[in-house]
């Protein structure tokens, strides 16, 4: 291509017309950097990577288009108009206006997020596929404590909790949990929601502590759009389900919690007067948290009430047609949620005061059991006979009911991801439960570290199936014909595994017999080799095979290309780092074996 | 009083209202009279209320009954007649005295008066005299006598009430305080009114009689207006509704909460994004493993020595997180990083830019090429087969019998040798006494001269092999008449002189610069020698059986480093450290330049086909060129991590080797096919080690054997190999 001269300051060709970095999209949009990252987060403008960068590695580059949209973004002018009403506010209190001040606080513009959403998300689907931060955050805000000085507002940590609070009811509602895991970290969990795998952490119900390294207003505005988004995903997930949103809740427990919020918020500012108070507020604070998590879960059930009564509604209107289109569709789903559904089906299950409620009132039910806790509100007592299972975290137990399971809570979550009750034996109080795995973790990855404990539960599931274990080794091509399987049955699979292992000693020998013939040949010729290598991919000759490869495998190096070498390089590099990972670990659990025998 | 008239006008405004609250009267004149202390300070005001009273009384005496005024008026006497009577007691006692003036206090009355008149004047004026003033009769005081100070103290001591006794100078006596006065003396100290019964703080006590009283404070009847609707007001209201109409008056709007609303609809799926960037959402959280969990399994949880020794990791190596194990879930600790993990996140989402990055999720075997097997490729050489020792340095140079019998080896302790190839037995020895750098055997099989360069010579040696006839026929080529010598270059300078070596029956070829290539043509007439400072005379090419020298008609662009002949055509290539070039003898032009992009090359080798060759170089690359193909290097292989000493290609079979420094040898598969379409075959074979490093060089030369795939390797620790298949 030609360059022409181009005269300075007029058209700009390839990259440097592409891409402003951060301070000239500042100078071109005329706002401040706080107000700039803000619209950033709110329009989901993130910086580009061009392929030279003509102002420095250092900078930041955005896209001339994204700043472009920025600068006809409506949100601008908006705050904009805040920032105006910031300053007649300001001065309104400087002359003692307070009538007036008050009156432009109300009338301050409030920037309209249902639009940008929207632009973010054309599809349902889309936002459903980015909901794991938004359900991050939120639930993460659900827990903090509000302060005044960290900018928290009660309003907004209450209104986190009610969203989240939603989207697990329907979650609970429609059996569209699939995976729990407890860490150290929180409770993650895993949703199926129109075929979007959404996972998000909910911290454990402690009182959790806002750090000052944090900006916090980074976070907030990020808040600002996770709230209506989540708010406005609930309600498109209610309106499929026929429901009405926001959900109307028992008045009374509402106003109970909210008040309760209010005083606990009150006492928190309030400690620190002095030793005794402290104290007394710091118990009042505790026995006003756990009445608080009571009536929030009476939020809970009472919506899950509510919804099912919702639910059987549509039946007695004339509407039946509609009715029928929602019966095949629950009809319609698929085999996982069934399966979810009916886990906990003949599970009945009381909690204990020191469980993780929250989790567990929301976990159970998900799948298909019926709950109930100590306190108030609680459907059935503790002294139900009925009840299977009682979930309990601490040895002293008053009076033991003969007829009932007392499980630790790992037993929910780790039957939640095996999809089967466990055997209870190792959960019973008092013994120190087996190791919670990660359902995260995909064993089919080679050389991939398998722990005991998930053996076991692999054989236990296969136990249920009523199906024999295949012996490793032994080719798959039996196990994917499911009529095989069920013809034969248990003893032909044996008959099947028995000769499978003959055929595989058979050929060891066979190839034994190969090498034998080969070394004797040489010494003399040099032409049949090649014939014989295509049964090398026998196992007992890979070992041998790999002796003589490995220095060939250097030898392919040489003739790759320098990009290829490099890549190569990098991959082995990442590979051996894994294994000496995974070495490690079975290097400690053979210690550890060592160790207890 | 002041107050209370103010407040008059007001009285008739709000009738039915309180009177006034009783706080706001001030009472300055109202005090207990008792205390007696007071008095003193309540004196000035005393006599001003005095003053007053008395005007008010005269007023009172004036108009009795004064109107509307009259009952405030009345109350307010009341009052100041009640202190009046007060007063009056006070003045009574007060008139009870002699003329004393208003200043003294009260105190002074108590005691008797002082002896002294001398009046308010410094006592240091009657220091010196024996009186100490006068008294009320103007007779002097005298002086009390002074007391030795042991005897006062003494006294003193003496004295139980000493502590509460005064020396009054003015006097010139002792008080002794009473026990009412230390009490006060006291309260003093302590910041309080001297007299204990006084109350700072007395109760209010409101004179005026509020109820009972015979007539309102306005008798005055209500007015009218009090009963009609206000016509004002009412045409406010007017003015207001038409405002409110006309719509110039507008109230704020109740506020709306927009709650949230079906934003999606069902027919969504045709929608997409208005701007035409690439959107790239945002990678997902990692999925946590193992280790993460509450009560991982055992083998997760590193031991303590492990955590020890992160400390000495680098930062970023260490792990982020610990893996540690709870019991129960009772007992996890809520997560202190669960707030900044949060934020750093967000950091993430819209700090960083989104770049899709192809994630290879491959076997890394896959990437490399797919060779043929190299058992298919066999034979080639593998082992070591037999070591040939006797040199006692570095041997710079091997070369084979075309025959292959017969081996010639060179080397820097100044010696050739020959061996028996298959045997390792040293057939013959000579002493060329400079260090040999090149060896190379006549590929004639019947000629079996050996061309040796050494140092700036080149010998051509009789090896004595061969039969009677073949001996007499290489005598004869190797005689030369001295006198012929050195005749052949008449008008310029020699390059080369032709002498005759009696020393090892044969030739010596005298060069101006130290020869360090010697390569013969195929016909094993010409000889080709490269002497890399030689300049514009740097290749030479000699003919043996005229004993003729020929400069290259070319000009040399770049240090020469080695030449060779093309194995069937009379094509000539020269290689310099950055470049090759191909000359036609015949035509005497170049042919071709091909650019090998080296750094530094060292060695050159040509298909026995004649259309491809390999250029080692001194970093450790090897190049192949198909010269069909074109001037660049088809493949480059770098293989070597030192410098490459010699390539070779195998004249029958298809192979080709290289040997470096780093003492290794490598084998290669190097097929050329006929098919021009088909690109020649390289396949990496087999490493040969087995030589060992001295002064930092390995492997100096390597020849094939001529009908064998056999690689002759000749190492810098003074040992020759020949490797097998």
């Amino acid at each position: 291509m030609v360059k022409h001269y181009r005269p300075p300051g007029k058209k700009k060709e390839g990259n440097a017309a592409k891409f402003v970095i951060r301070s000239q999209a500042l100078k071109q949009l005329q706002i401040s950097l706080p107000l700039f990252r803000k619209l950033c987060i709110l329009k989901g403008v993130t910086p580009r990577e061009p392929k030279k960068k003509f102002k420095g590695t250092h900078q930041t580059y955005y896209h001339v288009k994204d700043i472009s949209f920025l600068h006809h973004e409506p949100l601008v002018e908006i705050h904009r108009a805040i920032r105006v009403h910031e300053r007649k506010i300001k001065k309104a209190e400087a002359k003692k206006n307070h009538e007036r001040a008050n009156r432009l606080r109300e009338k301050t513009p409030k920037p309209k997020i249902d639009r940008i959403i929207r632009q973010r998300y054309p599809r349902f689907v889309d936002a459903l596929g980015e909901l794991d931060d938004c359900l991050t955050m939120v639930h993460l805000f659900a827990a903090l404590p509000a302060t005044e000085s960290k900018k928290i507002e009660v309003e907004c940590v209450h209104k986190c909790r009610r969203l989240a609070h939603e989207w697990q009811a329907f979650i609970s509602r429609t059996h569209k949990l699939r995976k729990t895991f407890v860490s150290v970290k929180g409770i993650y969990y895993q949703a199926e929601v129109e075929g979007q795998m959404i996972t998000w952490l909910t911290p454990h119900s402690l009182q959790q502590v806002v750090s000052d390294d944090v900006d916090i207003v980074t976070m907030l505005n990020f808040l600002q759009l996770y709230e209506p988004l989540l708010s406005f995903v609930n309600f498109r997930l209610y309106h499929s389900i026929n429901l009405k949103y926001p959900p109307i809740l028992d008045p009374r427990l509402e106003a109970l919690a909210a008040d309760l919020y209010a005083l606990s918020r009150y006492v928190s500012s309030n400690t620190g007067l002095s030793v005794v108070n402290s104290e007394a507020s710091q118990v009042e604070s505790e026995h006003l948290e756990t009445k608080q998590r009571e009536a929030e879960s009476g939020n809970e059930t009472s919506e899950l009430r509510l919804a099912q009564l919702q639910h059987q509604l549509p039946s007695n209107e004339p509407g039946a047609l509609m009715h029928l289109v929602e019966e095949t569709g629950e009809d319609d789903d698929d085999l996982d949620t069934k399966e979810c559904k009916n886990l906990f089906k003949n599970v009945k299950f009381f909690l204990s005061r020191e469980v993780p409620r929250e989790s567990l009132l929301f976990v159970i039910p998900a799948f298909g059991g019926i709950v109930s806790w100590e306190g108030e509100g609680a459907p059935f007592g503790e002294s139900d006979q009925s009840i299977t299972h009682q979930i309990v975290d601490r040895e002293a137990q008053g009076h033991r009911f003969l007829s009932r399971d007392y499980v630790q809570p790992q037993w929910v979550f780790d039957c939640v991801n095996a999809r089967m009750i466990l055997p209870t034996d190792n959960y019973l109080v008092g013994r120190i439960p087996p190791p919670h795995l990660s359902p995260f973790i995909n064993y089919d990855e080679e050389g991939a570290y398998i722990p005991d404990y998930a053996k076991t539960i692999k054989n236990l599931q296969a136990a249920a199936r009523k199906e024999v274990l295949p012996l490793p080794g032994v080719g798959n091509e039996d196990l994917e014909d499911p009529q095989n399987l069920l013809v034969e049955g248990i003893i032909g699979r044996a008959e099947a595994n028995e000769a499978a292992q003959r055929k595989q000693k058979m050929m060891i020998l066979e190839q034994q017999y190969h090498d034998d013939l080969k070394k004797e040949l040489k010494g003399v010729t040099y032409t049949s080799a090649g014939s014989k290598e295509t049964s090398g991919a026998v196992q007992t000759g890979e070992s041998a095979t790999n002796v003589e490869e490995n220095p060939g495998d250097d030898m392919g190096k040489i003739m790759m290309s320098r990009k290829k070498r490099k890549l190569l390089e990098a991959m082995q590099i990442s590979n051996k780092r894994k294994q000496a990972q995974i070495d490690l670990i079975k290097h400690r659990k053979k210690k550890i074996d060592e160790a207890q025998s | 009083m002041k107050g209370k008239k103010k407040t008059m006008p007001k009285n008739d405004v709000h009738e039915e209202e309180a009177p006034l609250p009783s706080d706001k009267v001030p009472s300055p004149s109202v005090s207990d009279s008792d205390s007696d202390y007071e008095d003193s300070s309540a004196d000035d005001d005393e006599s001003s209320v005095s003053l007053d009273s008395q005007s008010e009384s005269e007023f009172e005496e004036g108009s009795p009954e004064n109107g509307r005024s009259g009952d405030l008026e009345a109350e307010g006497t009341e009052s100041s007649v009640d202190e009046d009577i007060v007063n009056g007691e006070g003045s009574g006692n007060e008139s009870s005295d002699l003329h004393q003036p208003g200043a003294e206090s009260d105190s002074s009355e108590d005691e008797v008066a002082p002896r002294n008149t001398i009046g308010d004047v410094p006592l240091k004026w009657y220091e010196d005299e024996p009186h100490i003033g006068y008294d009320i009769k103007g007779k002097k005081i005298k002086k009390k006598e002074k007391q030795d100070k042991l005897d006062s103290f003494l006294a003193n001591v003496d004295d139980s009430k000493s502590w509460r006794k005064i020396y009054d100078e003015y006097n010139d006596e002792v008080v002794e305080l009473t026990k009412d006065e230390i009490k006060l003396v006291r309260r003093l100290l302590k910041n309080q009114a001297p007299h204990s019964d006084f109350d700072p703080y007395p109760d209010y006590v409101d004179w005026y009689k509020w109820e009972d009283a015979k007539h309102p404070l306005s008798n005055a009847p209500e007015p009218k207006r009090r009963f009609i609707p206000s016509k004002w007001e009412a045409k406010k209201v007017v003015q207001y509704v038409r405002a409110i109409r006309k719509g110039t008056i507008t109230f704020d709007k109740p506020k709306e909460e927009d709650g949230p609303y079906l934003l999606w609809g069902d027919d969504s799926g045709s929608t997409e994004k208005s701007n035409h960037l690439a959107y790239i959402p945002a990678p997902k959280q990692k999925l946590p493993g193992h280790d993460e969990s509450y009560n991982p399994p055992l083998e997760y949880i590193p031991t303590q020595e492990e955590i020890n020794s992160y400390q000495l990791m680098f930062e970023e190596d260490r792990p982020k997180f610990i893996p540690k194990r709870f019991t129960s879930m009772r007992s996890i600790p809520s997560y202190e990083n669960a707030m900044k993990e949060s934020f750093e996140r967000c950091l993430d989402l819209y700090l960083c830019p989104r770049v899709r990055k192809k994630r290879l999720n491959i076997d890394p075997e896959s990437l490399k090429p797919k060779l043929p097997s190299r058992k298919e490729l066999k034979p080639y050489p593998i082992t070591c087969y037999i070591e040939y020792k006797g040199h006692e340095d570095a041997v710079t140079s091997i070369s084979i019998e075309a025959s292959g019998q017969w081996m010639a080896s060179g080397s820097s302790d100044g010696t050739v040798r020959v061996w028996e190839v298959e045997t390792g037995r040293c057939l013959r020895r000579w002493e060329v006494g400079e260090a040999v750098s090149c060896v190379s055997w006549n590929p004639l099989p019947d000629m079996h001269i050996l061309a040796v360069s050494a140092g700036q010579d080149v010998l051509l040696l009789n090896t004595g092999l061969g039969d009677e006839e073949l001996q007499n026929q290489i005598k004869e080529l190797l005689w030369i008449d001295s006198s012929t010598a050195s005749d052949d270059s008449g008008d310029k300078a020699p390059s080369v002189s032709w002498l005759k070596d009696d020393k090892h029956m044969g030739l010596r070829l005298r060069h101006f610069k130290t020869v360090t290539a010697v390569e013969w043509h195929r016909k094993g007439d010409y000889f080709s020698t490269v002497m890399p400072t030689g300049e514009s005379r740097a290749v030479l090419i000699h003919q043996l059986s005229k004993k003729l020298t020929q400069k290259l008609p070319f000009k040399l662009h770049g240090l020469a480093v080695r030449s060779t002949f093309h194995p069937s055509r009379s094509i000539f290539f020269v290689c310099t450290k950055k470049n090759v070039r191909v000359y036609d003898l015949l035509k005497t032009k170049v042919i071709k330049k091909l650019d090998t992009g080296l750094r530094e090359a060292s060695s050159i080798a040509v298909h026995p086909g004649g259309d491809n060759l390999i250029v080692g170089s001194k970093e450790g690359k090897m190049c192949w060129f198909d010269m069909d193909l074109s001037s660049k290097p088809y493949k480059i292989l770098k293989c070597h991590p030192k410098d490459i000493n010699n390539v070779i290609f195998h004249r029958t079979y298809p192979l080709f080797a290289s040997c470096s420094d780093d003492c290794t040898a490598y084998v290669f598969h190097g097929m050329v096919y006929s098919d021009l379409n088909q690109n020649p075959l390289i396949v990496p074979l087999e490493i040969l080690r087995g030589h060992t490093s001295s002064n930092g060089r390995g492997i100096l030369d390597c020849k094939f054997h001529p009908r064998q795939p056999w690689l002759f390797t000749a190492g810098a620790d003074k040992l020759i190999k020949l490797y097998c298949h």
